[in-house]
């Protein structure tokens, strides 16, 4: 286990950081097919890390990818993307919102009226 | 569709087990990302429910459909003259997850199914996989969203932190300077942030040390998990009997103390690149010591990086004590706290004897009470001295509590069991307020959160030491002022907060500023060990940031020398060596020595591990009848140190016979498990220095033998031991559980009942706690086998091995000996005295057995004889060894053992003087002995003389091995302890010498000793044979007392009384029992013959002895002396004995 280890934190790190809310963390992977993920694919190229909330060493946790229309490197926090078959950063939802569901812009909705009522109190 | 749903149901049911089964072997297989079995499987299945549950309650308000045309319009009312994304029309939550599964055999099998149709009457169809294929998606889509927002919430809480924006700042000045002191209050984010900074600038090996092994445990949690190394082990801590470090450890926490025995080991600590001393405000003694002995090898090093980090107190002291280092200063994160002070009208103040008034406590209530609706949620933190004046004021605030309902009294003391100290964390109902009721443990040591009231009595109890009569002393003290900021600022850690001072403005600004590091009010013996054996040099010359008084030094070189652990001249002892490396106090470190020595190791491990922990005997419990019942075969009149002996076997045998049930059994006792659980592990601790320093035979653990398939067993058990731990260790983390109105009412008196009630009832709810982790750990850490042996062999004591063990404590305790004061048998059972060398008047702890049966300790009446007024003849005459002498309220002596007094005295003093025939003995300056029978006299102090130079011999040479690191060969050989331990215990136990035993007064020891005396009046200083009474030991005059000192402890014929030893009249006739030898003899010249004639068999055996020969051999030739006879006109080389001999052949021819 330790051996594992310390091969693992010898390897250089890079780190993903969002160009929105500049939320960073080194990253181990970048692409659609985590390594051990199995029969696991992902719909878009993600910076992956290993969950590091999960005591298995396997599990991985997607910390954002590039917005498909825009290229900005984004995390996957609801306040900075959203994935609608693709990845949008939150700019381009904003620009384009007429297009989405209206499930999605109920809920984008929902939320200004909610930041902004904390905003206030 | 509805009958293909009814017929579905016949066939498939979600809720089987083995429907589930079956998906589980195409979803979740061994090699899948989830497997069967594991804890994201069951998650999964738990989560699969709650999905099907929203779908069913989804597809009956039929929302989804209306809602999906709905969408359908708007996208086609938009989407002119811009980017086309490109969307799907209608929306499905599954578009929104970045992540599929798709595997061979999932999409055979739907294509399958399809063609097959409704064929296969079991096993799922297309519609049940595509339904578990969606449900793992949004699984996996849920997980990830959970981490991920466990991620995104630490950064946020980090980048919130008031040090934050000095990040760059911290990592600058750390590459720049050699040392940097960050100063910052509660709050600012220090201690988990500074060592990540360093981390993450590409500092390695970090080292950052706390004053308390609790903080070090939950700060290495709190770093790893905020670092993302939850599980791994980059982060790691390092406490006395565990640790989490790896060779992969980049960031250490550890205690002070061990970085302190580590630079003993690695005197440059070459393993650091960075070493971080947090909380160096605290002024703790290993804090103090530390910070010299960093201050030395940061000049040495230029590239080892120091950073002290500090509360914003005093910050230019350690500044300038490492030349003007930078000083980076940042704010803490308090919110305003409103102070009002309230100080305690003349006629509420209670004087020293009598209880605390609550009056003004209370009044404190009453004004949260009225001036703050219930529904204003906060809890009050009252700040008392001591644990007595805790119940006092609690039982006055249950009261009113009781009545009011609208309060929750919970006390806080180190004393308390940790399931009481723990409920101070639990969460009052609503509408009502925690009152917890704390010492100073609440100012820094534990962290409150919801505090919003402070009411701060300005008081507290502090431990200094008292040189002068080698006391510790609990004093009340009024407290500083950086204390009560500290108090102060407990109200406003989570918002506004209010602090109600019961001392007046100016009573404030008289405080002190700071409070009195603790290097100027305790013992400084282990200190000054540790200084020797880290060749500081002399201590009065270190340079300490704030140096303790040369007197309290010198009070701890002379206490060394006492003890036998540095020499005459100061230096370390091949014993005071070892002693500095074991980390316990220099008493318990020569019984481990000892209990070696004589292969009573296993008992005494057991005792030295109960001697160097709290009582696991809760106060609370001791006026429960229930308990004491419990507790009475437990007990051992022969002391203390037996009764926790008695109760850790039992203890054990429990564990062993049943495992689980111990918290039970526990429990009726009145008995802090957790105590017994640090007592194996420090007595694990200690057996391992023992092996490492070849005190003991290394041992092959047992553990690997067995055969296979016990072998496979134990790996099971231990494979399932190591998940409950980490089970538990995940569950830790929920919730804390909400405390009950009725809480605080139980908590004073049987306390330990309750408790159990109250986790039972909780049952289910709490029922991953039922394991009990101790027990978990306990299992983990231990080879139960091993200490079921071992405890087997400390059970089944025989009364001469109890002896024996005695003798050990009690030369471990020496000089910590008490009298019994001779009208004790007079005295009621409550009013029992004892005195000590230098305080007069103390009395037994009342948790000490000797307390509550105290006859055991007084001569009996059948022995005894009056010889006059003042004087008591007896052989029975005991003495307690004691470990301290506390004073509170009165001088209390704690942890007894009792000895016989006259065989004890003599085999362990350091100073026995003796008048001519041996007849009277003082010892230690302040003990007189009186023998009537001057045959017995001598003998007796002859055979402790022969003893003691046996047993010294003995010591040195297996000192002697280990120190050259000699691992499996003991320097000693079984035999010869044996012999040893066999004649001390005939010694101990069939010495019947009727004696008188009583304290001299101050008078008399004013014109004890004879004085020095001029060569003339000495005539006897080249009598033949005087220095073979002890081989290597030179009788010489004694400068000082006078007489002649004979070994280094024992001086005879010094006393103002004594007669010429050589006068004729003294001789009388005495015939050896193991040679033919029978003539008139003094009392000097028998004890030489004794010294050096030994029985024919015994002779035999050293000889034998092939470790210790040369050592044997010369103390044989040391034994014979050149004699010039002058009768002959020649030299011989005789022993004394010979000697004697060839004096009496002359004596018979010229007759
Ligand atoms: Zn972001
Ligand atoms: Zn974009």
């Amino acid at each position: 286990m330790s051996n594992m280890e310390h091969t693992a934190s010898e390897a250089p790190l890079k780190t993903f950081s969002c160009q929105l809310c500049e939320l960073s963390s080194p990253f181990t992977y970048h692409g659609q097919k985590p390594p051990n993920t199995r029969a696991i694919v992902l719909l878009e190229e993600c910076f992956v890390t290993r969950d590091p909330f999960s005591p298995d060493r396997e599990k991985f946790l997607v910390l954002g990818s590039n917005c498909s229309l825009c290229g900005m490197r984004v995390c996957a926090g609801s306040d900075c993307s959203i994935f609608y078959t693709k990845r949008f950063c939150m700019r381009c939802v904003n620009k384009h919102l007429d297009q989405f569901p209206h499930q999605i812009q109920a809920e984008l909705a929902k939320k200004k009226q909610q930041s902004s009522r904390t905003a206030v109190s | 569709m509805d009958s293909d749903r009814r017929r579905d149901s016949r066939s498939w049911d979600w809720d089987s087990q083995q429907c589930r089964a079956q998906l589980d072997e195409i979803f979740f297989r061994k090699h899948d990302y989830i497997q069967a079995g594991s804890t994201e499987h069951r998650e999964f299945w738990a989560f699969f429910d709650r999905f099907q549950r929203f779908k069913t309650r989804r597809d009956m308000s039929g929302s989804s459909r209306k809602e999906g045309r709905e969408e359908e319009r708007d996208q086609r009312r938009s989407g002119t003259g811009k980017v086309d994304l490109g969307l799907p029309k209608e929306y499905d939550a599954r578009y929104r997850i970045n992540v599929s599964v798709c595997t061979k055999d999932v999409e055979e099998r739907l294509g399958k199914s399809e063609h097959r149709g409704r064929q296969r009457s079991s096993g799922p169809g297309s519609q049940e996989i595509s339904d578990c294929r969606l449900a793992l998606l949004h699984f996996l889509d849920f997980s990830q969203r959970q981490s991920f927002g466990k991620l995104a919430k630490l950064r946020r809480e980090q980048k919130n932190l008031p040090i934050y924006q000095y990040r760059d700042r911290i990592v600058e000045l750390v590459r720049l300077h050699s040392v940097v002191v960050v100063a910052g209050d509660t709050g600012c984010g220090k201690s988990t942030q500074v060592p990540q900074y360093l981390l993450s600038a590409g500092f390695n090996h970090v080292a950052c040390t706390q004053p308390r092994r609790i903080a070090c445990i939950s700060l290495a949690k709190r770093v790893s998990f905020e670092s993302l190394n939850q599980f791994g082990s980059k982060v790691g801590h390092q406490i006395r009997f565990e640790t989490t470090r790896t060779t992969a450890t980049k960031l250490l926490f550890l205690t002070e103390g061990l970085l302190l025995r580590q630079i003993q080991q690695d005197r440059t600590l070459a393993q650091y690149e960075v070493v971080i001393v947090d909380e160096v405000h605290e002024r703790h003694l290993h804090c103090d010591f530390l910070l010299g002995v960093l201050r030395s090898l940061v000049a040495e090093r230029s590239d080892l990086r120091l950073v002290l980090m500090s509360a914003t107190i005093n910050i230019k002291l350690f500044s300038d004590y490492f030349s003007s280092a930078p000083v980076l200063q940042v704010p803490g994160r308090l919110f305003p706290i409103q102070v009002t002070y309230q100080p305690i009208p003349p006629e509420e103040q209670a004087s020293r004897s009598e209880k605390l008034d609550p009056r003004p406590y209370l009044r404190i209530l009453q004004g949260i009470d009225q001036r703050y609706p219930p529904e204003e949620r906060g809890d009050l933190l009252l700040f008392l001295s001591g644990v007595a004046e805790i119940s006092t004021i609690q039982e006055a605030c249950q009261i009113y509590a009781t009545h009011t309902r609208r309060w929750i009294v919970l006390p806080l003391h180190s004393t308390l069991s940790l399931a009481q100290q723990d409920k101070v964390f639990d969460i009052a109902p609503p509408g009502v307020r925690k009152c917890i009721i704390s010492t100073n443990i609440a100012e820094t040591s534990v962290t409150i959160d919801g505090v919003r009231f402070v009411a701060d009595s300005g008081k507290v109890k502090e431990m200094s030491f008292d040189p002068k009569a080698k006391m510790q002393r609990l004093q009340e003290f009024w407290i500083s002022r950086a204390s009560s900021e500290q108090r102060k600022g407990r109200a406003g850690r989570t918002g506004p907060g209010v602090c109600y001072r019961l001392y007046a403005e100016s009573d404030y600004d008289a405080f002190a500023p700071y409070p009195v590091p603790e290097i100027h009010r305790v013992a400084l013996d282990s200190l000054i060990l540790q200084m020797k054996s880290m060749c500081l040099g002399d201590p009065l010359s270190f340079v300490f940031i704030d140096p303790p008084p040369a007197s309290s030094i010198q009070t701890a070189v002379t206490y060394l020398k006492e003890q036998g652990a540095l020499d005459s001249r100061g230096e370390l002892t091949s014993i005071g060596s070892l002693l500095a490396q074991l980390p316990v106090d220099v008493v318990i470190g020569k019984m481990l020595v000892l209990g070696s020595l004589f292969r009573l190791e296993e008992p005494m491990l057991t005792i030295a591990a109960a001697l160097s922990v709290q009582s696991p005997f809760l106060r609370s419990a001791q006026h429960n009848p229930d308990c004491a019942t419990a507790r009475q075969p437990l007990h051992s009149n022969q002391g203390d140190p037996f009764t926790l002996l008695n109760t850790f076997n039992a203890w054990m045998e429990m564990k062993g016979e049943r495992g689980g049930g111990s918290r039970k059994w526990c429990r009726r006792r009145g008995l802090e498990e957790q105590r017994l659980y640090e007592m194996v592990n420090l007595r694990r601790q200690f057996k391992e220095l023992l092996r490492s320093h070849g005190l003991l035979e290394s041992q092959y653990s047992t553990s690997s033998g067995g055969d296979r398939g016990q072998r496979r067993e134990r790996l099971t058990e231990r494979r399932k031991l190591h998940q409950l731990k980490r089970d538990h260790e995940q569950q830790e983390s929920t919730r804390r559980k909400v405390l009950k109105l009725e809480e605080g009412e139980f908590s004073s008196g049987s306390g330990s009942d309750t408790e159990g009630a109250g986790k039972g009832k909780n049952g289910k709810e709490r029922s991953g706690q039922n394991v009990d982790i101790q027990e978990v750990k306990f299992k983990l850490r231990h080879n139960i086998s091993e200490l079921q042996e071992a405890v087997t062999v400390s059970q089944d004591l025989s009364s001469r091995q109890q002896a024996l063990l005695k003798l050990l404590i009690c030369r471990g305790l020496y000089p910590q000996l008490a009298l019994p004061d001779e009208h004790n048998s007079t005295r009621k059972e409550s009013e029992q005295v004892f005195h000590t060398r230098n305080k007069q008047g103390v009395v037994i702890h009342p948790t000490s057995v000797f307390a509550s049966d105290p006859e055991v300790l007084q001569v009996p009446e059948s022995d005894t004889r009056e010889m006059g007024p003042d004087r008591v003849d007896s052989s029975k005459h005991q003495l307690l060894a004691f470990v301290t002498l506390l004073e509170t309220n009165k001088p209390y002596l704690t942890n007894c053992v009792r000895v016989p007094a006259l065989q004890t005295l003599l085999l362990v003093a350091n100073s026995i003087c003796s008048n001519a025939d041996c007849t009277r003995l003082v010892v230690d300056g302040w003990l007189e002995l009186e023998l009537r029978d001057p045959e017995a006299a001598l003998k007796t102090l002859s055979t402790a003389l022969t003893h003691r130079a046996e047993w010294e011999r003995l010591l040195l040479a297996q000192l002697g091995t280990s120190t050259m690191g000699g691992q499996a060969v003991q320097g000693v050989s079984r035999k010869v302890t044996e012999k040893l331990s066999e004649g001390l215990v005939r010694y101990l136990l069939y010495t019947e010498v009727s004696y008188s035993l009583r304290r001299l007064t101050a008078f008399q020891t004013q014109n004890l000793y004879i004085g020095p005396q001029s060569e003339s009046e000495l005539p006897h200083t080249n009598t033949p044979g005087l220095s073979a009474l002890f081989p290597g030991a030179e009788a010489k005059p004694d400068p000082i007392k006078g007489g002649l000192r004979v070994t280094s402890f024992f001086n005879y014929n010094c006393l103002a009384d004594s007669k010429d030893l050589y006068s004729e009249c003294l001789r009388t006739f005495w015939s050896c029992p193991n040679c033919d030898l029978y003539m008139p003899l003094t009392p000097l010249e028998r004890m030489q013959h004794e010294a050096s004639c030994r029985p024919a068999g015994e002779q035999q055996q050293t000889e034998e002895e092939p470790e210790s020969g040369k050592a044997c051999s010369s103390s044989m030739s040391s034994l014979t002396r050149v004699y010039h006879c002058d009768v002959c006109n020649e030299d011989l080389s005789l022993t004394s004995t010979e000697i004697l001999k060839h004096k009496r052949q002359h004596m018979f021819t010229t007759n």
